[in-house]
């Protein structure tokens, strides 16, 4: 059931605001249950539930003060840009939220409110918008780099989420995939079984060798590595070519011997990490005990945005000063080509490649340079999509939509329009998006206003470029290929 | 009157200049509680160059004046140049500054600061037109958001008249005395406004610290609500 919006919007200066634009009418966010018995109460329980045992107390307090409403953020937000609505403003969805903790967990807001007859309340109405508003955010955070006063919106967002959640409010196709992924059998989001995933691997090392001409067997559950590899567990079912990149390097590097998958548990995936830190937590803590089930080093975590973050920020967050290292692929390859450990082939790929930043690595400035080093290192017509970087543009999928099927025209229409417009621009032939999500995300883009390029990982077209010695040649590989695609 | 300029100027003055600075001090605290006690050991893996560096991009905002509304950033950006120079730096300011503590310090030309003066009051108004005037700021906008922007404007607007007769409506005491109840008023109001950014502006670029989230928080606030058996 889609979220009813409500009739009419506070402007702020005591008149009301038309409803809404057509636009988000007819395609408002896709939330089950938007309201259930007793929302207000139950909200305000997890809202106090949350000051009580978490951090976000002085948080909020320094926000309440400091939040200048001066609608910087409106500019760089893409889901703003494309409604025009004002409720999509960042800031706005923020202030909801901080309205609510001013009246009710203030000492100075409950002081008003028995002052004064039309201080704020929290409503069902309320609690509807913000399901709405929050859900339809990317949670790619570009508006925080624009903020003077340096509110983190993505932060209140998912804060937001999280207190929606406990009151069941959630997004059914993230909470599916993560009552799977914790309580399952499966352990993995993809509810993809053990033996499933043996026959994938297997096809995975059957395509290699026809491939390559060299046979290879995937390291199983091997104790005392120095890499433990966790994807997001859809590559196995969609993404052949990026984990077979994969594959790929680690051989071509040597380091055959230094990696392993664990069959416990094998997803990366954590969507926790878009709105409830209890599931967050719990799915960290899966993935370490993994890793110390298997006498594991370090995190190997493969091409997907929101994975590579949630276990790069947050095992050692949750795991302590003994948490394991977390690596992203994108950052080991890159090692493996200054080294000199891989060979990329330059005369194998001659389209013009453009490099897509997935929000939750390229954010926070961990990943920007990386890829763009290994891609110029054998890609001669490389051009950058502007802006990039930290600076860049959501794919439109980002803080879960993407994987939430109703909503597909929203993030057709609204939340991807701006990368559509984007990539249409660079007019590149092949755009590199070492994310799942985007990936996922692009792949529908390109299809929806049929712009003329290719969406792929970047081991994608490693995999392409990559010679191994004693294996078959990029050259010969190309020439394959494309017989095969005749 | 003089009677009550002297009261404004003496203990009124001390009690309400106090009230900001243990204001601001209470802000700076807790800050830094939350830093170093609450947060503390899960603090080392944060990006602290970054965040040093962005801090201070933003306090000094050049290369963020033209993105953003070029109007009302630029606005913004020198209303905050007069409301930090004049009210510190303006000669008779000065002489209050080096009655109480004896030092010398730098004053400010009566040009330079009739010029600062004048564009910071026309700055905020400038903000307070934008405020007014545009949708989209008018929907996030709260009473208090306009109310602080004319707070703000008092003292400016009544010391500049006070210190141009030839402008003065009022009798010189007349508006002396309302630049002193305005200028105290927002001491009072500092640190419980969102002009209490002049200390939490030093501490909301470090919201990432927010990111290091409480181990175990998750399980008790799912505890709490629904007890041990909790489903997701």
């Amino acid at each position: 059931m889609a979220v009813q919006m409500p009739v009419t919007v506070p402007s702020g200066d005591g008149t009301e605001m038309p409803p809404m634009l057509d636009l988000r009418e007819k395609l408002p966010y896709h939330v089950e249950n938007p309201t259930p018995e007793n929302v207000v109460e139950r909200f305000l329980d997890a809202f106090a539930a949350v000051l009580e045992y978490t951090d976000y107390k002085p948080l909020l307090d320094s926000y309440c003060r400091t939040t200048n409403k001066c609608n910087r953020c409106s500019v760089t937000c893409p889901v703003y840009r494309v409604t025009g609505d004002p409720r999509d403003i960042p800031c706005y969805k923020t202030t909801l939220l901080l309205e609510t903790y001013k009246r009710y967990f203030t000492f100075g807001g409950m002081a008003r409110s028995r002052f004064t007859q039309n201080g704020f309340e929290l409503t069902s109405e309320l609690i509807r918008e913000m399901a709405d508003v929050f859900y339809r955010c990317t949670a790619c955070r570009r508006c925080t780099l624009e903020c003077p006063m340096g509110m983190d919106h993505g932060l209140i967002t998912r804060l937001g989420r999280y207190i929606l959640s406990l009151v069941g409010i959630s997004s059914k196709a993230l909470q599916v995939s993560v009552r799977e992924q914790l309580e399952g059998e499966t352990h993995n989001t993809s509810k993809i079984p053990k033996p499933a995933l043996l026959s994938n691997i297997e096809f995975l090392q059957d395509e290699f060798e026809e491939m390559f001409d060299v046979k290879l067997e995937v390291p199983l559950d091997r104790e005392d590595r120095d890499y433990v590899f966790f994807c997001a567990v859809s590559d196995y079912l969609m993404e052949p070519d990026t984990l077979m990149g994969n594959m790929a390097v680690l051989y071509a590097a040597g380091d055959w011997d230094r990696w392993t998958i664990g069959t416990h548990n094998y997803d990366g995936i954590n969507y926790g990490l878009f709105y409830s830190d209890w599931h967050l937590e719990r799915i960290i803590r899966q993935l370490v005990s993994e890793v110390t089930r298997l006498k594991g080093r370090n995190i190997l975590v493969g091409e997907c945005g929101h994975a590579s973050r949630s276990a790069h920020d947050f095992v050692p967050v949750f795991g302590g000063r003994e948490a394991y290292p977390v690596v992203s692929f994108l950052e080991y390859t890159l090692d493996c080509v200054r080294k000199g450990k891989i060979t990329l082939n330059p005369d194998i790929i001659e389209e013009t490649v453009t490099y897509h930043d997935p929000c939750n690595i390229a954010r926070g400035g961990w990943i920007v340079d990386q890829p763009r080093e290994i891609l110029k290192s054998f890609v001669r017509n490389y051009r950058e999509m502007t802006p990039g970087g930290r600076l860049n543009y959501c794919c439109g999928g980002g803080g879960g939509l993407v994987s939430i099927d109703e909503i597909h025209e929203f993030r057709m229409e609204i939340g991807g329009k701006v990368k559509a417009d984007q990539m249409m621009r660079t007019g590149a032939d092949i755009v590199i998006a070492p994310c799942a999500n985007c990936k996922k995300q692009l792949k529908e883009l390109v299809e929806y206003y049929e712009i003329p390029t290719k969406v792929m990982g970047l081991h994608d077209l490693i995999l392409k470029a990559i010679e191994i010695p004693g294996a078959k040649p990029a050259e010969e590989r190309k020439e394959e290929a494309a017989l095969f695609e005749m | 009157m003089q009677a009550w300029i002297d009261i404004l100027m003496g203990p009124v003055f001390v009690l309400t200049f106090l009230i900001m600075v243990l204001g601001l001090g209470r802000h700076l605290v807790l800050q830094l509680d939350t830093l170093l006690r609450r947060k503390g050991d899960r603090l080392r893996y944060m990006p602290w160059k970054k965040m040093a560096r962005e801090t201070v991009s933003w306090m000094v905002p050049v290369r963020h004046l033209t993105t953003g509304n070029v109007l009302f950033s630029n606005s913004s950006f020198l209303f905050h140049i007069g409301a930090i120079v004049v009210p510190l730096f303006l000669a008779d300011h000065i002489a209050l500054w080096e009655k109480v503590t004896g030092w010398n310090l730098p004053v400010l030309g009566p040009v330079v600061a009739d010029v600062l003066t004048v564009l910071t009051i026309f700055t905020l108004l400038v903000l307070l037109a934008y405020r007014s005037f545009f949708r989209k700021m008018r929907v996030i906008s709260r009473p208090s958001d306009y109310s602080i922007l004319l707070l703000v404007l008092a003292p400016f607007l009544t010391g500049f008249l006070a210190a141009h007769p030839s402008m003065n409506p009022l009798r010189w005491e007349a508006m002396f005395m309302l630049h002193l109840l305005s200028a105290e008023l927002l001491f009072v109001l500092v640190p419980f406004t969102k002009m209490s950014h002049i200390v939490l502006i030093f501490f909301d670029r470090i919201s990432e610290m927010h990111w290091q989230l409480k181990p175990g928080a998750g399980d008790r606030v799912a505890n709490a609500l629904y007890g041990k058996e909790a489903k997701v």
